[in-house]
Protein backbone atom coordinates (compact mmCIF):
# COMPACT_ATOMS: atom_id res chain seq x y z
CA UNK A 1 0.00 0.00 0.00
CA UNK A 2 1.71 3.31 -0.96
CA UNK A 3 0.63 5.53 2.47
CA UNK A 4 3.92 7.88 0.97
CA UNK A 5 5.95 8.00 -1.32
CA UNK A 6 7.55 10.32 -4.12
CA UNK A 7 7.80 9.79 -7.85
CA UNK A 8 10.18 11.81 -9.26
CA UNK A 9 10.76 11.35 -12.94
CA UNK A 10 13.57 13.58 -14.98
CA UNK A 11 13.52 13.18 -18.53
CA UNK A 12 16.65 13.60 -19.67
CA UNK A 13 16.75 16.42 -21.65
CA UNK A 14 16.72 16.13 -25.43
CA UNK A 15 16.36 18.34 -28.75
CA UNK A 16 13.33 19.48 -27.93
CA UNK A 17 13.64 19.89 -24.09
CA UNK A 18 12.26 17.39 -21.14
CA UNK A 19 9.45 16.64 -19.06
CA UNK A 20 9.14 15.56 -15.90
CA UNK A 21 6.54 14.14 -13.39
CA UNK A 22 6.84 14.83 -9.24
CA UNK A 23 4.64 12.99 -7.04
CA UNK A 24 4.80 13.40 -3.45
CA UNK A 25 2.34 11.59 -1.59
CA UNK A 26 2.50 11.71 2.15
CA UNK A 27 -0.11 9.38 4.47
CA UNK A 28 -2.43 8.69 1.21
CA UNK A 29 -2.93 12.42 0.89
CA UNK A 30 -1.01 14.54 -2.44
CA UNK A 31 1.33 17.27 -1.19
CA UNK A 32 2.71 17.68 -4.47
CA UNK A 33 1.78 17.23 -8.28
CA UNK A 34 3.48 18.25 -11.00
CA UNK A 35 3.66 17.42 -14.68
CA UNK A 36 6.18 19.71 -16.60
CA UNK A 37 6.53 19.47 -20.28
CA UNK A 38 8.75 22.18 -22.16
CA UNK A 39 7.12 24.87 -24.97
CA UNK A 40 9.29 24.72 -27.68
CA UNK A 41 8.00 26.91 -29.85
CA UNK A 42 9.40 30.18 -28.21
CA UNK A 43 12.51 29.73 -30.27
CA UNK A 44 10.42 29.29 -33.59
CA UNK A 45 8.35 32.24 -32.88
CA UNK A 46 11.72 34.32 -32.71
CA UNK A 47 13.32 32.45 -35.52
CA UNK A 48 10.02 33.33 -37.60
CA UNK A 49 10.40 37.26 -37.27
CA UNK A 50 12.06 38.93 -40.18
CA UNK A 51 10.85 35.87 -42.63
CA UNK A 52 9.75 36.63 -45.98
CA UNK A 53 6.15 35.07 -46.32
CA UNK A 54 6.71 31.79 -48.29
CA UNK A 55 9.34 30.42 -46.03
CA UNK A 56 7.43 30.22 -42.35
CA UNK A 57 5.88 26.67 -43.32
CA UNK A 58 8.75 24.83 -44.27
CA UNK A 59 10.47 26.53 -40.91
CA UNK A 60 7.52 25.49 -38.67
CA UNK A 61 7.50 22.11 -40.70
CA UNK A 62 10.18 21.63 -38.39
CA UNK A 63 8.95 21.83 -34.99
CA UNK A 64 8.09 18.33 -34.70
CA UNK A 65 9.12 15.03 -36.94
CA UNK A 66 5.72 13.68 -36.43
CA UNK A 67 3.38 16.98 -37.03
CA UNK A 68 4.96 18.47 -39.95
CA UNK A 69 2.11 18.63 -42.39
CA UNK A 70 -0.37 20.56 -39.40
CA UNK A 71 2.56 23.06 -38.93
CA UNK A 72 2.94 23.03 -42.62
CA UNK A 73 -0.97 24.08 -42.99
CA UNK A 74 -1.45 26.35 -39.52
CA UNK A 75 0.89 28.28 -41.14
CA UNK A 76 0.17 28.43 -44.33
CA UNK A 77 -3.30 29.24 -43.26
CA UNK A 78 -2.58 32.00 -41.15
CA UNK A 79 -0.09 33.75 -44.12
CA UNK A 80 -3.12 33.14 -46.46
CA UNK A 81 -5.51 34.90 -44.08
CA UNK A 82 -3.24 37.09 -43.45
CA UNK A 83 -2.42 38.24 -47.14
CA UNK A 84 -6.55 38.08 -47.60
CA UNK A 85 -5.99 35.01 -50.03
CA UNK A 86 -9.51 33.70 -50.24
CA UNK A 87 -10.01 32.20 -53.46
CA UNK A 88 -8.04 28.78 -52.78
CA UNK A 89 -10.44 26.03 -55.12
CA UNK A 90 -11.73 23.27 -54.18
CA UNK A 91 -9.26 21.30 -56.11
CA UNK A 92 -6.57 22.33 -53.04
CA UNK A 93 -8.71 22.21 -50.62
CA UNK A 94 -9.68 18.49 -51.31
CA UNK A 95 -6.00 17.60 -51.70
CA UNK A 96 -4.82 19.47 -48.37
CA UNK A 97 -7.85 17.27 -46.58
CA UNK A 98 -6.26 14.46 -48.02
CA UNK A 99 -2.33 14.70 -46.76
CA UNK A 100 -3.92 15.89 -43.64
CA UNK A 101 -5.73 12.63 -42.98
CA UNK A 102 -2.39 11.18 -42.98
CA UNK A 103 -0.36 12.57 -40.99
CA UNK A 104 -2.87 12.04 -38.53
CA UNK A 105 -3.34 8.56 -39.57
CA UNK A 106 0.73 8.64 -39.23
CA UNK A 107 0.81 9.77 -35.80
CA UNK A 108 -2.11 7.81 -34.31
CA UNK A 109 -1.09 4.41 -35.36
CA UNK A 110 1.98 5.00 -33.81
CA UNK A 111 0.94 6.15 -30.70
CA UNK A 112 -2.04 3.75 -30.51
CA UNK A 113 0.01 0.69 -31.61
CA UNK A 114 3.69 1.35 -30.36
CA UNK A 115 3.16 3.53 -27.57
CA UNK A 116 -0.15 3.28 -26.09
CA UNK A 117 -0.33 -0.72 -26.79
CA UNK A 118 2.20 -2.19 -25.04
CA UNK A 119 0.80 -0.64 -21.50
CA UNK A 120 -2.39 -2.36 -21.86
CA UNK A 121 -0.66 -5.31 -23.08
CA UNK A 122 1.37 -5.55 -20.13
CA UNK A 123 4.72 -5.60 -21.97
CA UNK A 124 7.58 -2.79 -21.37
CA UNK A 125 7.77 -1.16 -24.58
CA UNK A 126 6.98 -1.90 -28.65
CA UNK A 127 10.07 -3.96 -28.80
CA UNK A 128 8.74 -6.41 -26.66
CA UNK A 129 5.19 -6.71 -28.76
CA UNK A 130 7.50 -8.24 -31.89
CA UNK A 131 7.20 -11.14 -29.36
CA UNK A 132 4.73 -11.04 -27.68
CA UNK A 133 1.88 -9.62 -30.14
CA UNK A 134 3.42 -9.90 -33.52
CA UNK A 135 0.28 -9.71 -35.53
CA UNK A 136 0.20 -5.91 -33.75
CA UNK A 137 3.59 -4.90 -34.81
CA UNK A 138 3.11 -5.55 -38.57
CA UNK A 139 -0.48 -4.23 -38.30
CA UNK A 140 1.18 -0.91 -37.34
CA UNK A 141 3.92 -0.68 -39.59
CA UNK A 142 1.29 -1.46 -42.81
CA UNK A 143 -0.64 1.08 -42.20
CA UNK A 144 2.48 3.37 -41.09
CA UNK A 145 4.09 2.23 -44.45
CA UNK A 146 0.16 3.56 -46.09
CA UNK A 147 0.30 6.36 -44.51
CA UNK A 148 3.57 7.74 -45.25
CA UNK A 149 3.52 6.38 -48.55
CA UNK A 150 0.05 8.84 -48.88
CA UNK A 151 2.01 12.28 -47.62
CA UNK A 152 5.00 11.14 -50.24
CA UNK A 153 2.40 11.61 -53.10
CA UNK A 154 0.60 13.93 -52.54
CA UNK A 155 3.23 15.96 -50.11
CA UNK A 156 6.74 14.68 -52.17
CA UNK A 157 8.04 13.41 -49.24
CA UNK A 158 7.05 11.36 -46.34
CA UNK A 159 8.16 13.55 -43.91
CA UNK A 160 8.48 17.85 -43.94
CA UNK A 161 6.27 17.55 -47.57
CA UNK A 162 8.00 20.27 -49.92
CA UNK A 163 5.15 20.15 -52.59
CA UNK A 164 2.73 22.10 -50.18
CA UNK A 165 2.87 25.80 -50.27
CA UNK A 166 1.33 28.93 -49.42
CA UNK A 167 -1.69 29.16 -52.08
CA UNK A 168 -1.84 25.63 -53.07
CA UNK A 169 0.23 22.97 -54.47
CA UNK A 170 3.68 23.03 -56.28
CA UNK A 171 3.05 19.88 -57.97
CA UNK A 172 -0.27 17.40 -58.13
CA UNK A 173 -0.27 13.86 -57.77
CA UNK A 174 -1.33 12.38 -61.15
CA UNK A 175 -4.16 9.86 -62.06
CA UNK A 176 -2.28 7.04 -61.79
CA UNK A 177 -1.11 8.20 -58.33
CA UNK A 178 -4.79 8.74 -57.52
CA UNK A 179 -5.57 5.41 -58.27
CA UNK A 180 -2.82 3.83 -56.32
CA UNK A 181 -3.36 5.73 -53.66
CA UNK A 182 -7.51 4.94 -53.68
CA UNK A 183 -5.81 1.13 -53.83
CA UNK A 184 -3.63 1.57 -50.72
CA UNK A 185 -6.20 2.88 -48.62
CA UNK A 186 -8.73 -0.52 -49.42
CA UNK A 187 -5.68 -2.66 -48.71
CA UNK A 188 -5.97 -1.03 -45.55
CA UNK A 189 -9.55 -2.39 -44.39
CA UNK A 190 -8.65 -6.14 -43.36
CA UNK A 191 -5.61 -4.37 -40.95
CA UNK A 192 -8.58 -1.89 -39.08
CA UNK A 193 -10.36 -5.11 -38.58
CA UNK A 194 -7.86 -7.12 -37.00
CA UNK A 195 -7.15 -4.35 -35.25
CA UNK A 196 -10.93 -3.58 -33.35
CA UNK A 197 -10.77 -7.35 -32.77
CA UNK A 198 -7.40 -6.59 -30.69
CA UNK A 199 -8.37 -3.52 -29.19
CA UNK A 200 -11.97 -5.02 -28.43
CA UNK A 201 -9.43 -6.98 -25.76
CA UNK A 202 -7.54 -4.03 -23.55
CA UNK A 203 -8.44 -3.25 -20.13
CA UNK A 204 -8.97 0.53 -20.28
CA UNK A 205 -9.15 2.16 -16.94
CA UNK A 206 -12.59 3.39 -15.39
CA UNK A 207 -11.76 6.77 -14.83
CA UNK A 208 -13.64 9.25 -15.79
CA UNK A 209 -13.07 13.58 -15.20
CA UNK A 210 -15.35 15.51 -17.07
CA UNK A 211 -13.48 18.73 -18.63
CA UNK A 212 -13.81 21.16 -21.28
CA UNK A 213 -13.05 19.35 -24.57
CA UNK A 214 -11.84 21.65 -27.44
CA UNK A 215 -11.24 21.57 -31.19
CA UNK A 216 -11.98 23.01 -34.43
CA UNK A 217 -15.54 21.86 -35.98
CA UNK A 218 -17.36 21.71 -39.27
CA UNK A 219 -20.72 21.22 -40.38
CA UNK A 220 -20.08 18.79 -42.51
CA UNK A 221 -16.42 17.43 -42.43
CA UNK A 222 -15.30 15.58 -39.46
CA UNK A 223 -12.83 19.07 -38.96
CA UNK A 224 -8.92 18.28 -39.19
CA UNK A 225 -7.90 21.09 -41.82
CA UNK A 226 -10.44 23.79 -41.14
CA UNK A 227 -13.25 24.85 -39.03
CA UNK A 228 -14.43 26.97 -36.50
CA UNK A 229 -12.98 26.74 -32.49
CA UNK A 230 -15.93 24.77 -30.64
CA UNK A 231 -16.06 23.44 -26.84
CA UNK A 232 -18.25 20.99 -25.18
CA UNK A 233 -18.88 24.01 -22.82
CA UNK A 234 -21.15 25.17 -25.49
CA UNK A 235 -19.21 28.30 -27.05
CA UNK A 236 -18.11 28.47 -30.67
CA UNK A 237 -15.95 31.17 -32.24
CA UNK A 238 -14.51 31.97 -36.14
CA UNK A 239 -10.95 30.51 -35.66
CA UNK A 240 -9.69 34.64 -36.37
CA UNK A 241 -10.90 34.91 -32.79
CA UNK A 242 -9.34 32.17 -30.62
CA UNK A 243 -7.79 35.02 -28.35
CA UNK A 244 -11.46 35.69 -27.30
CA UNK A 245 -11.36 31.54 -25.45
CA UNK A 246 -7.85 30.41 -25.43
CA UNK A 247 -6.50 32.05 -22.46
CA UNK A 248 -2.73 31.15 -21.19
CA UNK A 249 -0.43 31.99 -17.89
CA UNK A 250 2.43 31.16 -16.71
CA UNK A 251 2.64 29.46 -14.32
CA UNK A 252 5.71 29.36 -11.85
CA UNK A 253 6.68 25.24 -11.94
CA UNK A 254 7.58 25.27 -15.44
CA UNK A 255 8.17 26.98 -18.47
CA UNK A 256 5.67 25.81 -20.36
CA UNK A 257 1.91 27.83 -20.01
CA UNK A 258 -1.03 27.12 -18.75
CA UNK A 259 -3.92 27.24 -21.00
CA UNK A 260 -7.90 27.96 -20.15
CA UNK A 261 -10.98 28.76 -21.32
CA UNK A 262 -14.36 28.41 -20.00
CA UNK A 263 -12.73 26.35 -16.69
CA UNK A 264 -9.38 26.14 -15.23
CA UNK A 265 -8.43 23.65 -17.63
CA UNK A 266 -9.24 21.65 -21.37
CA UNK A 267 -8.34 18.83 -23.18
CA UNK A 268 -7.50 18.58 -26.84
CA UNK A 269 -6.93 16.07 -29.27
CA UNK A 270 -8.66 12.95 -30.82
CA UNK A 271 -11.18 12.75 -27.63
CA UNK A 272 -12.22 16.26 -27.93
CA UNK A 273 -12.32 15.68 -31.58
CA UNK A 274 -14.74 13.23 -31.05
CA UNK A 275 -16.72 14.64 -28.54
CA UNK A 276 -17.19 17.95 -30.66
CA UNK A 277 -17.76 16.01 -33.89
CA UNK A 278 -18.93 12.51 -34.11
CA UNK A 279 -21.57 12.98 -36.12
CA UNK A 280 -19.51 14.33 -39.05
CA UNK A 281 -17.18 10.72 -38.43
CA UNK A 282 -18.04 8.06 -41.18
CA UNK A 283 -21.08 5.67 -40.47
CA UNK A 284 -18.32 2.88 -40.98
CA UNK A 285 -16.06 4.71 -38.24
CA UNK A 286 -19.20 5.07 -35.87
CA UNK A 287 -20.07 1.68 -36.06
CA UNK A 288 -15.89 0.89 -34.85
CA UNK A 289 -16.87 3.33 -32.06
CA UNK A 290 -19.47 1.40 -30.87
CA UNK A 291 -17.88 -1.87 -30.85
CA UNK A 292 -15.13 0.15 -28.92
CA UNK A 293 -17.44 1.19 -26.29
CA UNK A 294 -17.16 4.74 -27.28
CA UNK A 295 -19.74 7.04 -27.16
CA UNK A 296 -19.77 10.81 -27.15
CA UNK A 297 -19.83 12.62 -24.97
CA UNK A 298 -17.00 10.43 -23.55
CA UNK A 299 -14.91 11.74 -20.25
CA UNK A 300 -12.05 9.21 -19.88
CA UNK A 301 -8.95 10.30 -21.04
CA UNK A 302 -7.36 6.32 -21.62
CA UNK A 303 -10.37 6.83 -24.23
CA UNK A 304 -8.39 8.86 -26.18
CA UNK A 305 -6.47 5.99 -27.52
CA UNK A 306 -9.14 4.48 -28.92
CA UNK A 307 -10.65 7.86 -30.17
CA UNK A 308 -7.31 8.07 -32.16
CA UNK A 309 -8.30 4.45 -33.93
CA UNK A 310 -11.59 5.78 -34.66
CA UNK A 311 -10.17 8.65 -36.55
CA UNK A 312 -7.62 5.69 -38.46
CA UNK A 313 -10.78 4.34 -39.68
CA UNK A 314 -12.99 7.94 -40.73
CA UNK A 315 -9.70 8.82 -42.42
CA UNK A 316 -9.02 5.75 -44.38
CA UNK A 317 -12.71 5.92 -45.36
CA UNK A 318 -12.78 10.00 -45.73
CA UNK A 319 -9.89 9.34 -47.92
CA UNK A 320 -11.63 7.20 -50.31
CA UNK A 321 -14.27 9.43 -51.09
CA UNK A 322 -12.20 12.51 -51.61
CA UNK A 323 -10.13 10.57 -54.39
CA UNK A 324 -13.09 9.50 -55.92
CA UNK A 325 -14.05 13.04 -55.88
CA UNK A 326 -11.20 14.40 -57.09
CA UNK A 327 -11.37 11.65 -60.23
CA UNK A 328 -14.48 12.44 -61.16
CA UNK A 329 -13.88 16.10 -61.35
CA UNK A 330 -10.92 15.33 -63.09
CA UNK A 331 -7.30 17.30 -61.72
CA UNK A 332 -6.18 20.62 -63.61
CA UNK A 333 -2.78 21.75 -62.54
CA UNK A 334 -3.88 25.29 -63.77
CA UNK A 335 -5.72 25.26 -60.72
CA UNK A 336 -3.11 23.92 -58.50
CA UNK A 337 -1.37 27.19 -57.40
CA UNK A 338 -3.02 30.57 -57.17
CA UNK A 339 -1.64 33.87 -56.89
CA UNK A 340 -0.07 35.14 -53.93
CA UNK A 341 0.39 39.05 -53.45
CA UNK A 342 2.20 39.89 -50.12
CA UNK A 343 0.54 42.81 -48.25
CA UNK A 344 0.80 43.82 -44.35
CA UNK A 345 -1.74 42.30 -42.44
CA UNK A 346 -2.37 39.44 -39.88
CA UNK A 347 -3.90 36.25 -39.85
CA UNK A 348 -4.46 32.87 -37.86
CA UNK A 349 -4.01 29.52 -38.71
CA UNK A 350 -5.87 26.84 -36.60
CA UNK A 351 -5.62 23.15 -37.54
CA UNK A 352 -5.98 19.94 -35.63
CA UNK A 353 -2.76 18.22 -35.32
CA UNK A 354 -3.41 14.90 -34.12
CA UNK A 355 -2.65 15.54 -30.89
CA UNK A 356 -5.22 18.73 -30.91
CA UNK A 357 -5.63 22.07 -31.50
CA UNK A 358 -2.72 24.12 -33.33
CA UNK A 359 -2.71 27.60 -33.63
CA UNK A 360 -0.23 30.06 -35.59
CA UNK A 361 -0.70 33.45 -35.52
CA UNK A 362 1.16 35.53 -38.21
CA UNK A 363 1.43 39.48 -38.12
CA UNK A 364 3.21 40.26 -41.79
CA UNK A 365 4.60 44.13 -43.19
CA UNK A 366 3.85 45.68 -46.17
CA UNK A 367 6.88 43.82 -47.50
CA UNK A 368 5.26 40.47 -46.24
CA UNK A 369 8.00 39.34 -44.01
CA UNK A 370 7.05 38.41 -40.32
CA UNK A 371 6.79 41.16 -37.70
CA UNK A 372 5.28 38.92 -35.16
CA UNK A 373 4.66 35.00 -34.32
CA UNK A 374 2.21 33.68 -31.48
CA UNK A 375 2.60 29.76 -31.63
CA UNK A 376 0.65 27.74 -29.54
CA UNK A 377 0.88 24.10 -29.59
CA UNK A 378 -1.57 21.08 -28.33
CA UNK A 379 0.73 19.23 -25.77
CA UNK A 380 1.30 22.74 -23.66
CA UNK A 381 -2.70 22.76 -23.64
CA UNK A 382 -3.53 19.37 -22.59
CA UNK A 383 -0.81 20.59 -19.14
CA UNK A 384 -2.99 21.49 -17.00
CA UNK A 385 -5.89 19.20 -17.65
CA UNK A 386 -3.28 16.08 -17.00
CA UNK A 387 -2.25 17.94 -13.96
CA UNK A 388 -6.23 18.27 -13.19
CA UNK A 389 -6.64 14.19 -14.00
CA UNK A 390 -3.47 13.30 -12.21
CA UNK A 391 -5.09 14.98 -8.56
CA UNK A 392 -7.78 13.67 -9.32
CA UNK A 393 -6.66 9.99 -10.38
CA UNK A 394 -4.20 9.37 -7.79
CA UNK A 395 -6.62 9.37 -4.59
CA UNK A 396 -8.94 6.95 -5.95
CA UNK A 397 -5.44 4.05 -7.14
CA UNK A 398 -4.00 5.08 -3.73
CA UNK A 399 -4.50 2.00 -2.20
CA UNK A 400 -2.98 0.28 -5.40
CA UNK A 401 1.26 -0.37 -4.76
CA UNK A 402 3.43 2.13 -5.46
CA UNK A 403 4.20 0.15 -9.15
CA UNK A 404 0.71 0.50 -10.51
CA UNK A 405 0.18 3.58 -9.34
CA UNK A 406 3.60 4.39 -11.05
CA UNK A 407 2.32 3.06 -14.19
CA UNK A 408 -1.32 4.17 -13.85
CA UNK A 409 0.42 7.86 -13.71
CA UNK A 410 2.33 7.14 -16.57
CA UNK A 411 -0.51 5.58 -18.80
CA UNK A 412 -3.13 8.77 -18.07
CA UNK A 413 -0.08 10.97 -19.42
CA UNK A 414 0.72 8.84 -22.14
CA UNK A 415 -2.88 8.53 -23.15
CA UNK A 416 -2.60 12.14 -24.02
CA UNK A 417 -0.17 11.46 -26.46
CA UNK A 418 2.33 14.47 -25.02
CA UNK A 419 5.36 15.28 -27.76
CA UNK A 420 6.57 11.71 -28.28
CA UNK A 421 10.05 12.73 -27.40
CA UNK A 422 9.01 12.88 -23.79
CA UNK A 423 6.35 10.13 -23.29
CA UNK A 424 9.24 7.24 -24.35
CA UNK A 425 11.49 8.68 -21.56
CA UNK A 426 8.21 7.70 -19.11
CA UNK A 427 9.49 4.14 -19.45
CA UNK A 428 12.27 5.52 -16.70
CA UNK A 429 10.41 6.79 -14.07
CA UNK A 430 12.41 6.99 -10.80
CA UNK A 431 9.97 6.05 -7.33
CA UNK A 432 11.95 7.17 -4.15
CA UNK A 433 10.40 6.15 -1.32
CA UNK A 434 10.22 8.83 1.82
CA UNK B 1 21.40 0.51 -61.69
CA UNK B 2 24.83 -1.41 -61.16
CA UNK B 3 25.84 -4.18 -59.18
CA UNK B 4 28.55 -3.87 -57.15
CA UNK B 5 31.13 -6.40 -55.73
CA UNK B 6 28.78 -7.66 -52.80
CA UNK B 7 25.78 -7.53 -55.12
CA UNK B 8 23.55 -5.43 -54.34
CA UNK B 9 22.02 -3.08 -56.34
CA UNK B 10 22.65 0.35 -55.81
CA UNK B 11 18.95 0.94 -56.19
CA UNK B 12 18.42 -1.54 -53.06
CA UNK B 13 20.57 0.85 -50.80
CA UNK B 14 19.35 4.19 -49.05
CA UNK B 15 21.14 6.96 -47.64
CA UNK B 16 19.29 8.06 -44.29
CA UNK B 17 20.28 11.74 -42.78
CA UNK B 18 18.55 12.71 -39.57
CA UNK B 19 17.64 15.39 -37.60
CA UNK B 20 16.51 18.92 -37.46
CA UNK B 21 18.39 21.85 -39.31
CA UNK B 22 16.74 24.05 -36.73
CA UNK B 23 18.45 22.23 -33.78
CA UNK B 24 22.10 23.21 -34.32
CA UNK B 25 24.20 20.03 -34.66
CA UNK B 26 21.03 18.10 -34.81
CA UNK B 27 21.49 19.06 -38.04
CA UNK B 28 24.54 17.07 -39.84
CA UNK B 29 22.68 14.11 -41.05
CA UNK B 30 20.36 16.61 -43.00
CA UNK B 31 23.53 18.66 -44.03
CA UNK B 32 25.32 16.25 -45.57
CA UNK B 33 22.25 14.17 -47.38
CA UNK B 34 22.17 17.97 -48.86
CA UNK B 35 25.84 17.80 -49.68
CA UNK B 36 25.23 14.67 -51.20
CA UNK B 37 23.43 15.49 -53.93
CA UNK B 38 25.40 15.92 -56.60
CA UNK B 39 28.44 13.61 -55.38
CA UNK B 40 25.94 10.01 -55.26
CA UNK B 41 24.09 8.93 -58.46
CA UNK B 42 21.57 5.83 -58.34
CA UNK B 43 20.89 5.56 -54.55
CA UNK B 44 18.07 7.22 -52.90
CA UNK B 45 19.07 9.84 -50.48
CA UNK B 46 16.49 10.41 -47.83
CA UNK B 47 15.83 13.42 -45.27
CA UNK B 48 14.72 10.85 -42.57
CA UNK B 49 13.29 13.80 -40.22
CA UNK B 50 13.11 12.59 -36.86
CA UNK B 51 11.16 9.24 -37.43
CA UNK B 52 12.20 5.96 -36.31
CA UNK B 53 9.79 4.17 -36.90
CA UNK B 54 10.40 5.22 -40.32
CA UNK B 55 13.67 3.39 -40.50
CA UNK B 56 12.01 0.38 -39.57
CA UNK B 57 10.05 0.85 -42.91
CA UNK B 58 12.71 1.99 -44.98
CA UNK B 59 15.28 -1.29 -43.74
CA UNK B 60 12.40 -3.86 -44.99
CA UNK B 61 12.61 -2.21 -48.54
CA UNK B 62 15.97 -2.17 -48.77
CA UNK B 63 19.25 -4.23 -48.53
CA UNK B 64 21.41 -1.39 -47.34
CA UNK B 65 21.27 1.46 -45.09
CA UNK B 66 23.80 4.05 -44.27
CA UNK B 67 22.51 6.18 -41.48
CA UNK B 68 24.14 9.64 -41.00
CA UNK B 69 22.85 11.10 -37.43
CA UNK B 70 24.46 12.98 -34.76
CA UNK B 71 25.23 10.34 -32.51
CA UNK B 72 26.92 9.75 -28.85
CA UNK B 73 28.22 6.21 -28.26
CA UNK B 74 30.97 7.25 -25.90
CA UNK B 75 33.54 9.21 -27.90
CA UNK B 76 34.54 12.69 -28.18
CA UNK B 77 33.08 15.98 -29.00
CA UNK B 78 33.23 15.77 -33.25
CA UNK B 79 34.78 12.08 -33.40
CA UNK B 80 32.86 10.16 -36.22
CA UNK B 81 32.08 6.37 -35.24
CA UNK B 82 30.94 4.18 -38.10
CA UNK B 83 29.21 0.46 -37.30
CA UNK B 84 27.26 -2.26 -38.48
CA UNK B 85 24.05 -2.73 -36.46
CA UNK B 86 23.73 -5.90 -37.13
CA UNK B 87 26.84 -6.61 -35.33
CA UNK B 88 26.72 -4.64 -32.68
CA UNK B 89 23.50 -5.48 -30.36
CA UNK B 90 26.48 -4.69 -27.16
CA UNK B 91 25.50 -0.73 -28.14
CA UNK B 92 22.26 -1.14 -27.78
CA UNK B 93 21.36 0.84 -24.54
CA UNK B 94 24.84 2.64 -25.30
CA UNK B 95 23.88 5.05 -28.81
CA UNK B 96 21.98 8.06 -28.14
CA UNK B 97 20.74 9.52 -31.03
CA UNK B 98 20.07 12.83 -30.42
CA UNK B 99 17.20 13.12 -33.56
CA UNK B 100 14.74 10.60 -33.35
CA UNK B 101 11.59 11.26 -31.48
CA UNK B 102 8.86 8.61 -31.47
CA UNK B 103 11.82 5.69 -30.67
CA UNK B 104 15.09 6.34 -30.03
CA UNK B 105 17.87 4.54 -32.61
CA UNK B 106 18.47 2.20 -30.13
CA UNK B 107 15.26 0.82 -30.15
CA UNK B 108 14.66 0.94 -33.30
CA UNK B 109 17.78 -0.89 -34.69
CA UNK B 110 16.47 -3.31 -31.98
CA UNK B 111 12.84 -3.65 -33.52
CA UNK B 112 14.42 -4.26 -36.54
CA UNK B 113 16.68 -6.66 -35.14
CA UNK B 114 13.84 -8.54 -33.31
CA UNK B 115 11.70 -8.29 -36.50
CA UNK B 116 14.52 -10.46 -38.67
CA UNK B 117 14.74 -8.08 -41.18
CA UNK B 118 18.26 -8.94 -42.37
CA UNK B 119 19.48 -5.33 -43.85
CA UNK B 120 22.64 -4.38 -43.61
CA UNK B 121 22.50 -1.16 -41.61
CA UNK B 122 25.88 0.78 -40.83
CA UNK B 123 25.71 3.77 -39.08
CA UNK B 124 28.19 7.18 -39.13
CA UNK B 125 28.22 8.90 -36.42
CA UNK B 126 29.38 12.11 -34.52
CA UNK B 127 28.86 13.47 -31.33
CA UNK B 128 27.75 16.64 -31.17
CA UNK B 129 28.60 19.98 -29.47
CA UNK B 130 26.05 21.12 -29.52
CA UNK B 131 21.80 20.65 -29.78
CA UNK B 132 20.10 23.21 -28.72
CA UNK B 133 18.26 25.88 -30.80
CA UNK B 134 19.82 27.15 -33.91
CA UNK B 135 20.28 27.31 -37.54
CA UNK B 136 24.39 26.65 -37.47
CA UNK B 137 26.39 24.25 -37.03
CA UNK B 138 29.17 24.06 -34.53
CA UNK B 139 32.18 24.80 -37.08
CA UNK B 140 34.25 21.89 -35.69
CA UNK B 141 31.60 19.94 -36.34
CA UNK B 142 30.76 21.43 -39.76
CA UNK B 143 34.49 20.93 -40.33
CA UNK B 144 34.21 17.15 -40.67
CA UNK B 145 31.81 17.47 -43.19
CA UNK B 146 34.14 16.47 -46.14
CA UNK B 147 35.34 13.32 -43.76
CA UNK B 148 31.55 12.15 -43.09
CA UNK B 149 30.91 12.19 -46.85
CA UNK B 150 33.99 10.67 -47.77
CA UNK B 151 32.92 7.76 -45.66
CA UNK B 152 29.29 7.43 -46.70
CA UNK B 153 30.48 7.44 -50.64
CA UNK B 154 33.11 4.65 -49.69
CA UNK B 155 30.29 3.18 -47.32
CA UNK B 156 28.16 3.01 -50.65
CA UNK B 157 30.26 1.79 -52.98
CA UNK B 158 30.85 -1.13 -50.48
Amino acid sequence: MANTFSIEEENVSRVEGHGDLVLDVKNKKIEKLQFRIPESPRFFEAMLVGRKWDTPSHITSRICGICSVAHTYASIKATEAAMGINNINDQILKLRKLIFHHECVQSNVLHVYFLAAPDFFGVGSAISLVDSHPEVVNIALRVKKMANDMVRIIGGRAVHPIRTVVGGFTKLPTIQEMHQMKEMLQAAYPDLENSLEVLKTLDIPDFERETEYISISDPVDYALYDGNIKSTDGWEIDDQDYLDKINEKVVKHSTGKHSWASRDAYLVGALARFNNNYDQLSDNAKQYAEELGLKPLNYNPFMNNIAQFVEIVHSVDDSIKLIDELLEEGLDEDKAIVDVKPKAGRGVGVVEAPRGLLIHDYTYDDEGKVEKANLIIPTNQNYANIEKDLEEMVPQIIDKSEDEIKLACEMLIRAYDPCISCSTHFLNVKLVNK
Amino acid sequence: MGLKENNIPKAEKKIIGFGNIYMSDDGIGLEVIDKLENKIEGIELIDGGTSATDLILHAKSSKKIIIIDAVDAGQKTGEIIKFDARNVSQYFGNIRSFSLHDFNLSQALEMIQNLKINTEIVIIGIKPKNIGFGEKLSPEIEAKIPEIIDMVIREAND
